[in-house]
């Protein structure tokens, strides 16, 4: 049964929408990762405009947000506090992306600005990710190794404005979660995704918080700022496509579910690895396909 | 339209005698078609994937003419990107907009068009996507040799589209279906009648179409019917696009309570579990 999208003005069969949105909420059920990154490059991939894409995805993923924040809320993992000033930045950082997004939109670049950044992001953090977990693995199987320290004092430590984070047992500058949360929030509305993938390694590398709160604590801003975007596209370029976000997220839901059982049979770092596989595959895709020669050079589009 | 609107309720008796009247007296008068589609609504709901339409007519002919149809869409611009290898990646370096360019031309035919009539026959009796003559204005253009010099002096500027141009837009026009030609694609019958299933597809725009039926006999335009076509949105698919267009704040703010809505009943329902 095919289904008519109304705002991405696309018929799709609808057994492949809530199919991704299973096989998407299966990844990451599996991963705890909100799967933005892999969703937006498939719904492109379908024939979904990028635009609609990206401003979809982000609707999408205030659902699955909230639904993974409240199991962190009631075990007390998310720091408000923390998240309310990265919710700042990421608000700042969203709005800008919005514009950017329609900017770049408009002279007819933001495909190319969209498949660069999933390059570099994906291609950054999936290193990342591999070397580490794989690090983690070897030294699993070498019990005598050091451990490096938890936490590094630089420069970072030394600017201004200064706030105690109870709940992170931190006491840093503002500025800093502030900034963060003002990138990744540039980033989600460009590339339609959470930005957790980045979040994450932030908070506990840049911030230095203990790893029990990180993940709720993304998730927590990350509902405020994929609700910022949802709001702006809708208003600036009606491009949220409240019937595809819905589809989507009724396969993410139950897919999600299975994928969380799944994970729990295998180990942290045996996931990471995977995980790191996954976001080097689609960083990969991506890749080639801005290297390789196009079929036709010249495209066209219907002003609508 | 009037006199095949008559036969068709009293059917198969006054069909022949309509015929008969087209075929007969009048013989001096100019040559008569008439033709009519099976809808001339097309409703784009949610369940939309394409769809077929019966066009059908009757026309005054003779053994070895020709009948040509032309299914037009709504005049628009089309953005046309070309790309180019930059730094070891495919980048849009150029930007053509061709202003108010069929957003949709399908063209049935009884034989190949080429057979039918020569292109300036054609081109007179505005066959085909590219008889109106396009023109397009230059977008942003840095296809230069770097130093971009003069480049962007043609930027606004109206030129008419070459051969070579409109032909690359047809390539592209054709290649996602919103342009088409389809030769004996139209059957007729004891030259006198003739029908063709229109297919649409599922990405077809919305707006107000033109049908036109063409009569060819040796090469020359004999008569023309036109009739209209309309393509729109319906049911919730035209509610939610309606919503999106005219409240788009609203609708960002309900698409928001929505998911916040969802993603908790979510999170109860496999609580429970």
């Amino acid at each position: 049964m095919y289904i008519y999208l109304p705002i991405a003005e696309v018929s799709m069969h609808i057994g492949i929408i809530i199919g991704l949105g299973g096989g998407v909420g299966f990844l990451s059920g599996l991963f705890g990762v909100g799967g933005g990154f892999l969703m937006t490059p498939l719904l492109i991939f379908f024939g979904i405009p990028p635009a609609v894409a990206v401003s979809t995805e982000a609707n999408q993923i205030v659902a699955s947000s909230v639904s993974g924040v409240l199991a962190h809320m009631r075990r007390g993992n998310v720091d408000f506090k923390m998240g309310a000033i990265l919710m700042a930045g990421g608000m700042i950082g969203s709005t800008l992306g919005v514009a950017l997004f329609s900017f770049l939109r408009d002279i007819g670049q933001i495909d190319l600005v969209i498949q660069l950044s999933y390059v570099v992001f994906l291609g950054i953090i999936g290193a990342l990710m591999l070397t580490e977990s794989l690090r983690t693995i070897i030294r699993s199987r070498t019990p005598g190794a050091a451990r490096g320290k938890l936490h590094q004092h630089n420069w970072l430590h030394g600017l201004p404005l200064k706030m105690r984070f109870r709940r992170s047992k931190l006491y840093i500058s503002a500025l800093l979660p502030l900034a963060i949360g003002a990138f990744v929030g540039i980033l989600a509305a460009i590339m339609g995704v959470g930005g957790g993938f980045i979040m994450v390694p932030a908070m506990i590398y840049l911030l230095g918080m203990p790893t029990s709160v990180v993940v709720g604590t993304s998730l927590f801003q990350i509902i405020f700022v994929t609700a910022n975007v949802t709001l702006l596209q809708s208003i600036q370029t009606q491009t949220v496509d409240f019937l595809l976000a819905g589809l989507l997220l009724f396969g993410a839901v139950v897919g999600a579910q299975f994928g969380s059982r799944a994970g729990a049979l295998l180990r942290g770092e045996q996931l990471r690895g995977l995980l790191a596989l996954l976001v080097l595959a689609v960083c990969v895709k991506i890749g080639y396909d801005l290297v390789v020669r196009p079929e036709d050079l010249l495209s066209v589009e219907l002003v609508r | 339209m009037m006199y095949w609107q008559a036969a068709h309720r009293t059917v198969a008796p006054a069909l022949i005698g309509l015929v008969m009247l087209l075929a007969g007296p009048a013989m001096a008068a100019p040559k008569q078609i008439v033709a009519d589609l099976s809808d001339s609504r097309v409703d784009i709901t949610s369940s939309y994937h394409g769809t077929e339409l019966l066009l059908f007519g009757a026309y005054e002919g003779m053994p070895g003419d020709d009948i040509i149809l032309v299914v037009q869409g709504p005049a628009t611009d089309i953005i046309q990107r070309r790309k180019a290898k930059r730094a070891g990646i495919w980048v849009n370096v150029e930007t053509k907009i061709w202003q108010e360019a069929p957003s949709f031309y399908h063209v049935f035919a009884t034989d190949e068009l080429s057979s039918i009539a020569n292109e300036q026959a054609l081109g007179n009796a505005t066959v085909g996507p590219l008889s109106g003559g396009l023109s397009f204005t230059s977008g942003r253009d840095d296809s230069g040799n770097g130093h971009g010099g003069g480049t962007s002096a043609s930027s606004g500027a109206t030129i008419a589209g070459n051969p070579e141009q409109r032909n690359n837009l047809r390539r592209n026009m054709e290649a996602n279906g919103l342009w088409q030609v389809l030769p004996s694609s139209i059957v007729t019958q004891q030259d006198m009648l003739f029908r063709a299933s229109l297919s649409l597809p599922s990405n077809i725009p919305t707006g107000d179409y033109r049908v036109r039926v063409l009569h060819f006999r040796d090469g020359v335009a004999l008569s023309e019917r036109a009739t209209d076509m309309n393509v729109r949105k319906a049911g919730l698919s035209a509610l939610i696009f309606r919503f999106a267009h005219d409240y788009s704040a609203l609708y960002g703010i309900f698409a928001i309570i929505f998911a916040v809505a969802s993603g908790w009943l979510a999170a109860a329902a496999f609580r429970r579990k």
